[in-house]
């Protein structure tokens, strides 16, 4: 719509938004402000907004013991990934293979996530962390590898055939979560392969297959397929064609879905709460911080709450359009 | 693409299909006809139809399912009609600005549930925000009851799900032409019958599918509930999968659990049938 001009009318407008941020921000920002203070003055009776910050609550949730050069070894921590980071940025730009990048991604950060606890005794916390990392890592990965090409072969394949697998996969993809948590528990009972990670994976995987399908069939519908076809007439194979020539110029729909892959993994808490004992992710470890062991009065949980939004903060910082993209196509291509 | 060529590319993601979708709901409706413990997976026992029985008079399965129900009726309509008038205001202001916004809607989009619902819940524990302004508005204290939790709930939602209507209907009005506007305000029209005449006409489409996608997801509503009312059975404030997870690891009754999830899952196929007839329709006339 055009932009109105009236003088009135925008001061109402910024009246409306001005609402809508202080009620959308204030549980963050209520809990951002509670995990900073000490016990005594989040339970204080009028709400404080000034005082004293300390990150104890933080080192409690993380740490099992406070080592005394704990600055040294978060420096070091920073330096490493920092590292990593640049190293894979200059051998992209240096032409280096993709694989190759990559792998000194994970690697590096691998190893950085093995050496934190030699170095200091960390807590539940961060093997919750690491098992996040790990799960959604995998399940990611393979998801979109196998919902790429089924996408890509149901966006180019005329008729019936591929209308009845869409729909069929769609049909179980809306079925409720507990319908596939009993049965699982019952299975990985009888295979003897209760909370491994092989079993959270591969259901992972599963769940995440009729969207992913869907929408990448979407972004590969737009792609015309004389594009395809003629690298197929200068003797390419389908699957050659699709990965040197279509996937090229599908990242960005491709790294849309990955994303959205990611918040179902990152999200889930019913199925693998009832799937796992110990290798619990941050959305199901985080209700190990309130009840019985810790009071409703602590803080801790209130860390906890910020340090598992923190990694999708990130995501969104760097991948903002993407998201952005990938929730208007799910929404409008329907 | 030849049929041979189609097979490859799609039997990875179909064998993960089948082995991780297909079998467990094979098993689940095995289970359905049994009575079986949780806890020791033990003392199977054949029971035919009595757990469908069971669960169809069960006064708490169907006070679950009406609780369902209300929270479909109540918030789906409100945060869609929210989440359309932040998205006009926000379509007003400038683009520099704009940004800000957008960024706030994302970060309450990814944040995780489980996570979210602790951040709201926090709000109303002692000191918490919430009871304190709640306090100085009316005089009381806030005190956790069926009613006040239920209303708790529902707010949650609102304040969890309303920026996904925003940043969808937000995109949808950038794809609006302003032309079609012109025209109209060239013939008279003003705003609001711009509104009502070019604009919502032009969102519609979009909007059922939202709405969909909200009742959709509604009605698998667990994670808020599970945190909130911290599955205490005397708020009475179970939705149908908060009550089919009660069956099955409180009650321990896991062949009632099976038989209601598949239950639930007659709702889930209907509510999405729209949206599978469409895809359907897309995919078979489209080439």
């Amino acid at each position: 719509m055009r932009p109105i001009r009236n003088r009135f009318a925008k001061l109402l407008i910024y009246l409306g938004l001005a609402v809508y941020v202080v009620s959308t921000a204030m549980p963050f920002v209520w809990t951002l402000l509670q995990s900073l203070k000490t016990v005594r003055d989040a339970n204080s009776a009028v709400p404080l907004f000034i005082f004293e910050p300390t990150l104890e609550s933080y080192a409690k949730l993380w740490l099992l013991e406070t080592p005394e050069n704990l600055s040294l070894i978060l420096f070091g921590i920073l330096v490493a990934s920092l590292t990593v980071f640049f190293l894979a940025i200059f051998l992209s730009r240096h032409g280096a293979p993709q694989f190759i990048v990559v792998g000194v991604v994970v690697g590096g950060f691998a190893l950085i996530l093995w050496t934190i606890p030699q170095l200091m005794k960390m807590a539940d916390w961060y093997d919750f962390f690491t098992n996040t990392v790990i799960i959604t890592t995998c399940a990611v990965t393979i998801s979109i590898s196998l919902s790429a090409t089924a996408g890509y072969a149901i966006a180019r394949k005329r008729g019936v055939s591929g209308a009845i697998l869409l729909v069929v996969a769609l049909g179980l993809g809306s079925l409720p979560p507990m319908a596939f948590a009993m049965p699982y528990y019952q299975l990985s009972a009888m295979l003897q392969i209760q909370d491994s990670f092989i079993l959270v994976i591969a259901v992972m995987v599963g769940l995440q297959q009729p969207f992913s399908i869907w929408m990448l069939r979407g972004f590969f519908m737009e792609i015309p397929r004389d594009i395809d076809e003629s690298a197929m007439i200068d003797g390419a194979s389908r699957l050659r064609a699709f990965w040197s020539v279509v996937m090229p110029i599908s990242w960005p729909g491709v790294v849309a879905v990955a994303i959205l892959n990611v918040l179902g993994v990152y999200h889930n808490f019913l199925i693998i709460r009832v799937l796992t004992i110990l290798r619990w992710t941050l959305a199901v470890g985080i209700t190990k911080y309130v009840g019985s062991i810790y009071a409703a009065t602590d803080t801790v949980p209130f860390a906890a709450a910020v340090s598992a939004s923190l990694p999708l903060l990130i995501l969104v910082f760097f991948f903002q359009d993407q998201l952005v993209k990938g929730l208007g196509a799910g929404a409008v291509k329907g | 693409m030849k049929n041979r060529e189609f097979a490859a590319f799609v039997a990875p993601s179909m064998l993960a299909l089948v082995v991780f979708t297909i079998i467990p709901l094979v098993v689940a409706f095995g289970l359905s006809f049994e009575s079986y413990d949780y806890w020791t997976l033990d003392a199977r026992v054949f029971v035919g139809f009595r757990n469908y029985v069971d669960i169809l008079t069960d006064s708490r399965f169907w006070d679950a399912f009406r609780f369902t129900l209300l929270i479909m009726a109540a918030v789906t309509p409100t945060e869609i009609f929210m989440g359309s008038v932040v998205a006009l205001l926000l379509d007003q202001i400038s683009k520099r600005v704009r940004g800000i916004f957008v960024a706030l809607a994302l970060t309450t989009y990814v944040s995780v549930p489980v996570v979210a619902s602790y951040m709201f819940r926090g709000l109303f524990y002692t000191g918490g925000l919430g009871n304190w302004l709640f306090a100085l508005l009316t005089g009381q204290n806030l005190f956790l009851d069926e009613t006040s939790v239920k209303i708790i709930l529902i707010i949650y939602q609102l304040w969890r799900d309303t920026p996904f209507v925003i940043l969808v209907v937000f995109a949808g009005l950038q794809s609006l032409p302003d032309e079609l506007l012109d025209q109209a305000a060239i013939d008279g029209a003003n705003r609001l019958v711009q509104l009502r005449y070019v604009a919502i006409p032009h969102l519609a489409p979009l909007l059922v599918l939202v709405a969909m996608t909200i009742l959709g997801a509604l009605y698998n509503i667990f994670d808020p509930i599970f945190v909130i009312t911290g599955m205490n059975p005397s708020y009475h404030a179970d939705s149908i999968m908060a009550y089919n997870w009660r069956t099955a690891t409180q009650f321990g009754q896991l062949g009632k659990a099976n038989a209601m999830a598949l239950l639930i899952t007659i709702g889930s196929i209907l509510l999405r049938f729209p949206f599978l007839y469409s895809t359907w329709r897309s995919q078979v006339e489209e080439r």
